[in-house]
């Protein structure tokens, strides 16, 4: 049925559904900006103004906009120069978010301008927290809101003509950002409120960076323009004609043999292109896990199998001209499932009867074994542990443990396929390891890999869950049988049911100390779920093991000799398969250790600070765990060059007001509230940075005829800002602005291969590849400089060794220059002529660890179980800091991640294997108005083995907030949680059983 | 999902007539937010939609001091939530609506549609509940008003009847002190874990009239009766507020859901009844 529809003042006449989504209906007229999140009315991205009201489209019924003035994102503005013409430019809401660093991966940017409008309208001086209200119906998994809050704040501003737009960082905030490393401890504490905490972290520089112009500069990101006005970006902003819908018939059962399958009424359905089951496709095993060759893990995965092993395993594929066609395909396969016995806890996994893999194909990686449910096992000994604990005063024996949690990035995972004119295969994917992605899917599609293009265009985020070959293979043999283009696209609920999310571990921890509080020996025990296929399996659980029991070393002759045992059993169960979740099984590992150093520290009656500080890794040490295992490969000895963790906890500690706090009586009551009490809580951390030996990132400049440069990296940036931090290094060597570098990732035909976007590995392995790179274009420009300016021969013979480059020139000593410009055109056309070009790629022999101290402040409601996160300060060591804003947005997108682990957050099976979180409203991700205040420090440390001697940045927040937060809990109303998400239930359980035993 | 019509009548007497042409699987809808999400999920297969957006017997919004408040049933939860009349007047039912899901949804959810829903957790119910409100339904065959506390039957189940329409709310004038308190896990968009409303006038220090409404404890939101005949006609102390909380603690039947435990679930019921009651008392003492 026709309908008009008015969309941006312009009059659409479209047919229309009786029962089709606003959504769907925009999208479908190319108003892309309209992003699809959840289509349930939950997370907001769709979000476009209804006769300037906010409405999510996903839930809006199309006919009931009817008549109405719908505005999308892009009315808002556009990028002011276009050629000869000329335009109005970005609405103040969209300049304030590029120049706020308001946006990360940029999906849900459209919906939250619109929303922000639809706040200033009403009210033109919002209150911060105002502004959170007016935001908090759009669900942000990158920022921590903290810059968005600030960006639509300011852009308030301009629009009462307060402020200049464009300007949020001053001149003068930059000056005030880097602050010199101070000489005495504890400087006096701050109690800022966050809008005076402005988009800019606090960091406190390293004396090497004096001199530098781009490199730790608050630069605007590279793709900031493009997000803030909805551009096609993202994977499925992708017109092709003739594109089919794929869709996957799921298992309702845990664990089955598929007896029979029948999918013969399907196929003749009109309108059904392709159905395809296990008898269609080659049997190929393989391994979904997004790793470097050979994949550190068994391999233990078809395309599709005679078997299904958790609730949502594929079971069937089919593409249809639509949707509607395609879920009815659907419920015309006909299925016989022979059920077998399902294992649900993974406590009783090794030796059950319910055995998961049984199949021949499956190939064993180290101490696998199928046949007792083993994914991967790991005894790591290092010292003589049994010693240690006969050594020491006190044994403390503690478990914990940790739940399954979904990355829930805000664009679902999506690819389109298509075969090309010369019939290469072309997938263009929400992917984080393009290259990965075309080497692992060769085989199983049997196609040579020269023949598969992977395309990685904006990613709306990925946190890991990207690192995984999920969806491509689907699109893919659907294009291959039915010769057409074809896009797959994980709903919401699947993203639930069968993405792959952390790890669930069981944790024993036994710790010898002695009465002056030295550890003698840590012990570590891990069960890990890897669900039903063991993708990550083994590399997870060992970082667990290799990250969070490597920082506390002992104190003394233990610094040296220290002694540690990490054993873990990975095992399967019938539930959703665990991968990569941003911290990469460390944050499990910090849970235990932190908290248990926290009782440690309490049942000894020593200051938590002190004790843990006196027992921390320290410079010059050895990292403990480099002597014994490297992810399953020939582990090489590596000492720890920098670590700031020192100086980290002293600025922490002020920032919060520990020693204001801490211990005293006064300060753990609110007046006039006598059920609420406060508590502070301390965790430390330490990650890691690439995988040495391993992992390599390579990137390639070009320079064109008016001095500007193609930046190429295979390097993936996921909305983390990637992109505009290697920018930045290549503008630094090369001595030109950011905006004369053109950068694209990433491409496998187009850009140098690079690992992809994992192990915190980005700014600092391809990063160094981009350095070389362009120190390669520089030696390259200096040259040529020389080479002009001998021609021209007025002044004295230059050597290219003389020339130094900046502001777009090539300068000599005695200050004659060369512009780039001139470079570029005499390279390309006038004498000696060439292309200025390099590609240079990295392998790291170290993993230089980043170390972190994390404070929480919380306040208990004790009848309640309530509890309110107040306050998180987290100081950072990170190696140089390249860009703080888009490092401060890492670490205040990170610690919001682990705020919802830490309290809400969490997914549970019941006995069939059924998942109980299937949506963002069962499943609660923090919203803009639910937000702690969070400050970030950098404490910059030079690690010596990175030119610009950058360390990693994007998994380290995630590590330490929970035990942080429940240390804090304890300290507040002495709830001792071994489990978190802490939530209210589970505190006032705590408090209720503790004053039972009394 | 199937194929459907969708209709839009102008009359109130097309709405009526459209329903009872069809067979039962024709469905009236306002906002449009639910049935939208369960003909999605498979879980409504309805042949026939029919928009009451263009019914202007359902809309508006009127506040007499006399005779209260008349809401009609289209009227959207923002609109609840940021009526200034609303807000001045009934502020429970105001809070009520600003923290049920998001800006985005409330801009066209709307009153009837949440109560029409039925489902327990409805936070509108226990603070309507509390004011006293009464729903008109009409039909082809007439009108008639039902008690808001008598307009549920079960979860998803309601009083009207194939081919009725809710369409109107009046709520007696302001009479006492009214408070609405949601406990969830997090603090937003969340579906309660229990909610109450309570209303309650005093004279002279006496309770002169009082009711407790509790949401996502029971199948339908609920009345603690034996809790308010605990305090009628009597002073307030600590003594008789504590009793009146176990009271309406043990008149709910809460369930074992992934929102809570029915024992954590009783035992917050008596949490946020005593605190209530207190934060009322207060006010009164204050005066």
């Amino acid at each position: 049925m026709s309908i008009n529809l008015n969309v941006n003042s312009k009059s659409h006449e479209i047919d229309v559904a009786p029962g089709e989504s606003l959504l769907k209906a925009l999208r479908a007229e190319g108003y892309y900006g309209v992003k699809q999140g959840c289509d349930t009315g939950e997370c907001g991205a769709c979000t476009v103004l209804v006769d300037n009201r906010p409405v999510n489209a996903c839930v809006y019924l199309t006919r009931q906009a009817e008549g109405k003035e719908i505005e999308t994102i892009e009315a808002s503005g556009e990028h002011p120069e276009q050629g000869w013409k000329l335009t109005e430019g970005l609405h103040p809401l969209q300049q304030a978010f590029v120049a706020g660093g308001a946006i990360q991966c940029g999906f849900c940017t459209p919906g939250m301008i619109l929303a922000a409008k639809d706040l200033l309208t009403r009210n033109p001086n919002p209150s911060e927290a105002e502004v959170r209200e007016g935001i908090s119906g759009v669900l942000c998994r990158c920022t921590g809101y903290v810059k968005p809050v600030q960006a639509i704040l300011h852009a308030a501003a301009v629009l009462r003509g307060e402020a200049e737009p464009g300007e949020m960082i001053t001149p003068d905030d930059i000056d005030a950002l880097f602050i010199s490393l101070p000489e005495s401890p504890a400087q006096e504490t701050s109690e800022e409120t966050q809008t005076s905490v402005q988009v800019l972290p606090k960091v406190l520089i390293a004396p090497q960076t004096k001199n530098w112009k781009h490199v730790g500069q608050p630069e605007q990101k590279v793709d900031a323009v493009k997000l803030v006005q909805g551009k096609p970006a993202f994977a499925a902003d992708f017109e092709i004609r003739g594109m089919l819908i794929a869709k996957v018939l799921k298992s309702p059962l845990a664990h089955a043999r598929i007896k029979h399958i029948d999918v013969s009424e399907a196929r003749e359905l009109p309108g059904v292109a392709a159905v395809l089951t296990h008898k269609d496709i080659p049997r190929v095993v393989y391994s979904t896990a997004g790793q470097s060759h050979p994949i550190p893990g068994p391999l233990d995965s078809f395309s599709l199998d005679n078997k299904v092993r958790f609730v949502g395993d594929r079971v069937a594929l089919v593409a249809a001209e639509n949707s509607e066609i395609a879920d009815q395909a659907l419920k015309l396969i006909k299925v016989e499932y022979e059920e077998l016995p399902s294992l649900v806890d993974s406590r009783l996994a090794l030796d059950n009867e319910a055995l998961l893999h049984d199949q021949p194909e499956y190939v064993d990686f180290a101490e696998s074994d199928a046949s007792r449910n083993l994914a991967a096992r790991l005894h790591i000994d290092i010292g003589d542990v049994d010693q240690g604990f006969e050594a020491a005063d006190h044994i403390f024996e503690h478990e914990y443990s940790v739940p399954k949690v979904q990355q829930a990035a805000i664009e679902p995972h999506v690819v389109i396929t298509y075969w090309d004119e010369d019939d290469r295969l072309v997938i263009r994917t929400s992917t984080q390891v393009p290259f990965h992605v075309r080497r692992i899917l060769a085989p199983v599609l049997q196609l040579p890999l020269k023949r598969i293009r992977v395309v990685k265009p904006r990613i709306g985020g990925g946190f890991g869950g990207k690192q995984e070959v999920l969806i491509e293979d689907v699109a893919a043999h659907l294009t291959i049988a039915a010769g057409r283009p074809v896009i797959f696209e994980f709903t919401r609920q699947e993203e639930f049911v069968a993405a792959r999310p952390r790890h669930p571990m069981h944790i024993k921890m036994k710790t010898g100390v002695k009465e002056d509080g030295t550890i003698t020996a840590n012990e570590m025990y891990c069960l890990a779920d890897t669900g039903a296929y063991g993708s990550h399996a083994l590399t997870v659980t060992g970082n667990t093991g290799a990250k969070a029991m490597a920082i506390y070393v002992g104190d003394g002759e233990y610094r040296q000799n220290p002694n540690i045992r990490f054993v873990a059993d990975i095992v399967y169960t019938n539930t959703t398969p665990s991968g990569a979740f941003r911290g990469y099984g460390v944050p499990q590992g910090f849970w235990a250790v932190e908290r248990h150093m926290e009782r440690i520290a309490r049942e000894l009656e020593l200051d938590p600070i002190e004790f843990r500080m006196k027992n921390a890794l320290r410079e010059g040490e050895l990292q403990p765990f480099s002597t014994a295992w490297s992810e399953g490969r020939e582990p090489v000895p590596e000492t720890i060059e920098t670590n700031g963790l020192e100086e980290c906890v002293r600025q922490g500690r002020a920032a919060i007001g520990w020693d204001q706090k801490f211990g005293i009586e006064g300060w753990h009551q609110v007046s006039g509230k006598p059920t609420l009490r406060k508590g502070i809580g301390i965790s430390l951390a330490m990650h890691g940075t690439a995988i040495p030996y391993l992992d390599m990132g390579a990137a390639s400049i070009k320079m064109n005829d008016d001095g500007s440069f193609n930046l190429m990296v295979g390097a993936t940036d996921l909305g983390t800002g990637s992109d505009t931090v290697l920018a930045q290094m290549a503008a630094e060597v090369l001595g030109v602005p950011l905006e004369d570098l053109i950068v694209y990732s990433s491409d496998t035909d187009f850009t140098p291969f690079d690992k992809g976007a994992y192990a915190s590995s980005t700014t600092y392995i391809s990063g160094a590849a981009v350095v070389g790179a362009a120190q390669k274009v520089a030696d390259r420009l200096t040259y040529r400089a020389a080479l002009i300016l001998n021609e021209r021969g007025d002044g004295p013979e230059v050597n290219p060794s003389e020339i130094r480059l900046a502001d777009r020139r090539a300068t000599t000593q005695d200050g004659r220059f060369v512009t780039l410009e001139e470079i570029g055109q005499h390279a390309l056309h006038q004498g000696e002529q060439e292309q200025i070009m390099a590609v240079d790629s990295y392998v790291s022999p170290v993993a230089p660890p980043p170390f972190a101290a994390q404070f929480a402040e919380v306040t208990v409601d004790i009848e309640t179980g309530q509890v309110v996160v107040d306050k998180l300060v987290m100081a950072v060591d990170a190696g140089i800091i390249i860009n703080p804003v888009t490092a401060g947005g890492q670490i205040e997108g990170g610690m919001t991640q682990a705020l919802g682990y830490a309290v809400c957050e969490e997914m549970i099976y019941d006995d069939k294997g059924v998942l109980r979180e299937q949506n963002l409203r069962d499943y609660h991700i923090f919203q803009a108005n639910e937000m702690p205040q969070m400050e970030t420090i950098f404490v910059e440390t030079f690690e010596p083995s990175h030119p610009f001697g950058v360390k990693a940045v994007a998994e380290i927040p995630t590590d330490a907030v929970a035990p942080a937060v429940a240390n804090a809990i304890m300290d507040a109303c002495g709830a001792d949680l071994n489990v978190i998400p802490a939530t209210p239930e589970r505190i006032w359980k705590s408090l209720k059983e503790s004053a039972e035993l009394k | 999902m199937k194929p459907f019509e969708h209709h839009s009548p102008n009359s109130l007497e097309q709405a009526f007539d459209l329903i009872t042409q069809d067979d039962n699987n024709s469905y009236y809808y306002a906002g449009g937010t639910d049935i939208n999400l369960q003909l999605k999920s498979g879980i409504l297969a309805a042949e026939s939609l029919i928009s009451l957006k263009n019914l202007s017997e359902l809309k508006g919004i009127e506040y007499k001091e006399n005779n209260g408040l008349k809401l009609g049933a289209l009227t959207t939860l923002r609109e609840l939530q940021r009526t200034k009349t609303i807000y001045n007047h009934y502020p429970a039912l105001s809070q009520a609506a600003g923290l049920m899901a998001s800006e985005q949804i409330r801009s066209f959810a709307t009153l009837g549609g949440n109560l029409c829903n039925a489902a327990p957790s409805a936070d509108l119910a226990p603070p309507l509940i509390a004011l006293g409100a009464i729903a008109t339904i009409s039909s082809k065959f007439g009108e008639h008003k039902v008690p808001i506390e008598d307009f549920f039957l079960g979860p998803g189940e309601t009083v009207l009847e194939e081919g009725e329409i809710l369409m109107q709310i009046t709520v007696p004038p302001p009479n006492g002190e009214t408070l609405f308190i949601k406990h969830t896990p997090r603090m937003f968009m969340d579906i309660s874990v229990v909610c109450i409303a309570i209303r309650l006038l005093m004279n002279n220090g006496i309770c002169n009239e009082i009711r407790i409404a509790l949401g996502a404890v029971a199948p339908v939101p609920l009345r603690a009766v034996n809790a308010e005949a605990e305090l009628a006609a009597q002073p307030f102390s600590s003594n008789n507020i504590s009793r009146a909380a176990q009271i309406a603690a043990e008149e709910c039947s809460p369930i074992n859901d992934i929102r809570g435990t029915a024992a954590y679930r009783r035992r917050m019921i008596e949490v946020l009844v005593r605190r209530g009651l207190s934060s009322l008392n207060e006010n009164y003492s204050k005066v």
